[in-house]
């Protein structure tokens, strides 16, 4: 998750990009916990784990989901960052919606 | 080898008494020893029997709480890819107090409702320290590394020892490893195969600690991938080729491709094949891979300098070397999962962390970074 924070520094003052965090956590207390540890910079929402699995088809975290400005899907990550250059590849993904391709 | 079918043996009886009618006092000290080796699902059965007896209520009832207490708060990450089951937490105290009830006098069954009550109330919970035991039987093994001496039937000794006291795959790789480190090849191979049946038995009786279906098949193909690369690794040593490739492959299928070590073994096997175009693709695919140790992506860009394509190519090794890590860090990101892609982001019933319904129409015409996480 730090890297999305590295991320976000980059496009935090641009106002057409968003961040949205989804926990799918069951457990309240070991979220706030987590979120008091992280100080996220970036809003965060939940979702039950169910309507992740049945609606997002998410099965494994994290999965991240990039957006088109139309509303569309068009990129999907699932799972831990096996390769090295974390921030690099989400503003490639961002880079690429924000032009529109 | 046998070594080996003594382990099966050992196997054998424990499958023979779990499918055989036994006493209650049998089944309580079945599901203890099961549980003793974090084998949750076969100790549950046996415990939850135990406790129809009313000699064994008691006991059993207290076993079943402490295990649910312990699935409930205390395994998040102790063992690879578990987490707590918040599920689990209530079943905890349900028992605990029904051991208390079967027998009021039971000290031991208080403390632990006591304990349970404890977590129940706390803001957090931390998990369970790993068991000095467990830590004792894997330093001992990992110990033979560095004891080229030492008779192999002492490492096969140490790996039973390590394997008896807890049912995960981890002992028969890093035994595995041992024994192809010594040219003991063929051992090593046996015991890889076992750990994989092994991995695939401890995740099955675990399963729902993995939470998510990803997260289980995630550790399932680990465990496949891992004996599958080290069967490959040991027939590479005994120039088996053909079988070490084939292995090989089954591993990086397994692993995505994604593994630093098979990548780095499939570069080795094509070298001693005479594929340089092939090794160079695996010892690429390795070292754009992170979190390997330096030693190895030492001797994979070693390996490299004698493979580079067109060695007059401007910049020299480094910036081709640079070139084409960044091309196959560029392919991954292209070849992105498809599901939902292309299609409209679904209406999710998202709320705030307080559980208000989440007001998300400021997202509305932006590019958006939308990231699912859990916090375990």
């Amino acid at each position: 998750m730090p890297h999305l924070k590295t991320s976000y520094a980059k496009y935090q003052s641009d106002p057409r990009v968003a961040f949205l965090l989804v926990s799918i956590d069951e457990d309240s207390k070991r979220l706030q916990r987590y979120l008091n540890e992280m100080k996220f910079p970036f809003p965060v929402a939940r979702l039950s784990s169910e309507q992740a699995q049945q609606v997002m088809g998410i099965d494994n975290t994290p999965s991240t989901f990039y957006v088109g400005s139309d509303g569309i899907v068009r990129y999907m990550v699932v799972g831990g960052e096996s390769h090295g250059d974390s921030p690099a590849r989400v503003g490639w993904y961002i880079d690429q919606l924000k032009t529109g391709k | 080898m046998q070594r080996r079918v003594a382990i099966v043996a050992a196997v054998a009886i424990v499958v023979a008494t779990a499918s055989a009618q036994t006493p209650a006092r049998e089944q309580l000290a079945r599901g203890r020893a099961l549980w003793d080796q974090r084998l949750a699902k076969s100790a549950i059965a046996a415990l939850e029997a135990a406790a129809k007896d009313k000699d064994t209520a008691a006991e059993a009832h207290e076993a079943l709480g402490r295990l649910y207490t312990y699935k409930g708060w205390l395994q998040d990450n102790v063992l690879p890819g578990l987490h707590d089951e918040p599920s689990f937490r209530e079943r905890a105290l349900v028992e605990l107090r029904a051991a208390v009830a079967a027998d009021p006098t039971r000290a031991s069954a208080q403390e632990a409702l006591r304990t349970a009550e404890g977590y129940a109330a706390a803001e957090a919970v931390d998990p369970a320290p790993p068991r000095p035991e467990i830590r004792a039987l894997d330093a001992k093994l990992q110990a033979y590394q560095s004891q080229p001496a030492a008779p192999v039937s002492e490492i096969l000794d140490a790996l039973e020892g390590r394997a008896k006291a807890q049912a995960d795959p981890a002992p028969y790789f890093a035994a595995a490893q041992i024994l192809i480190d010594r040219g003991e090849y063929d051992r090593a191979i046996s015991i890889a195969e076992r750990g994989a049946s092994v991995s695939d038995r401890f995740i099955d009786e675990n399963l729902s600690a993995y939470m998510l279906p990803g997260k289980s098949q995630g550790s399932f193909a680990r465990g496949r991938s891992q004996a599958a690369d080290l069967v490959g690794w040991a027939l590479f040593q005994k120039k088996v080729y053909a079988g070490a490739q084939a292995k090989l492959e089954e591993a990086e299928r397994l692993s995505q491709g994604a593994d630093f070590a098979n990548q780095f073994h499939l570069g080795e096997l094509a070298r001693a094949q005479n594929a340089p175009a092939r090794a160079r693709d695996h010892y690429l695919n390795a070292l754009s891979i992170a979190g390997a140790p330096a030693p190895l992506r030492q001797r994979a860009t070693q390996a490299l300098t004698g493979l580079q394509a067109d060695p007059s190519s401007a910049g020299g090794f480094e910036a081709w070397l640079e070139a084409e890590l960044a091309r196959r860090r560029d392919e991954r990101k292209a070849s992105a999962l498809k599901s939902l892609i292309d299609r409209p982001l679904p209406k999710l019933a998202l709320t705030t962390i307080d559980g208000r319904p989440y007001d998300s129409s400021g997202l509305r015409g932006k590019v958006l970074l939308l990231n699912f996480f859990a916090s375990w």
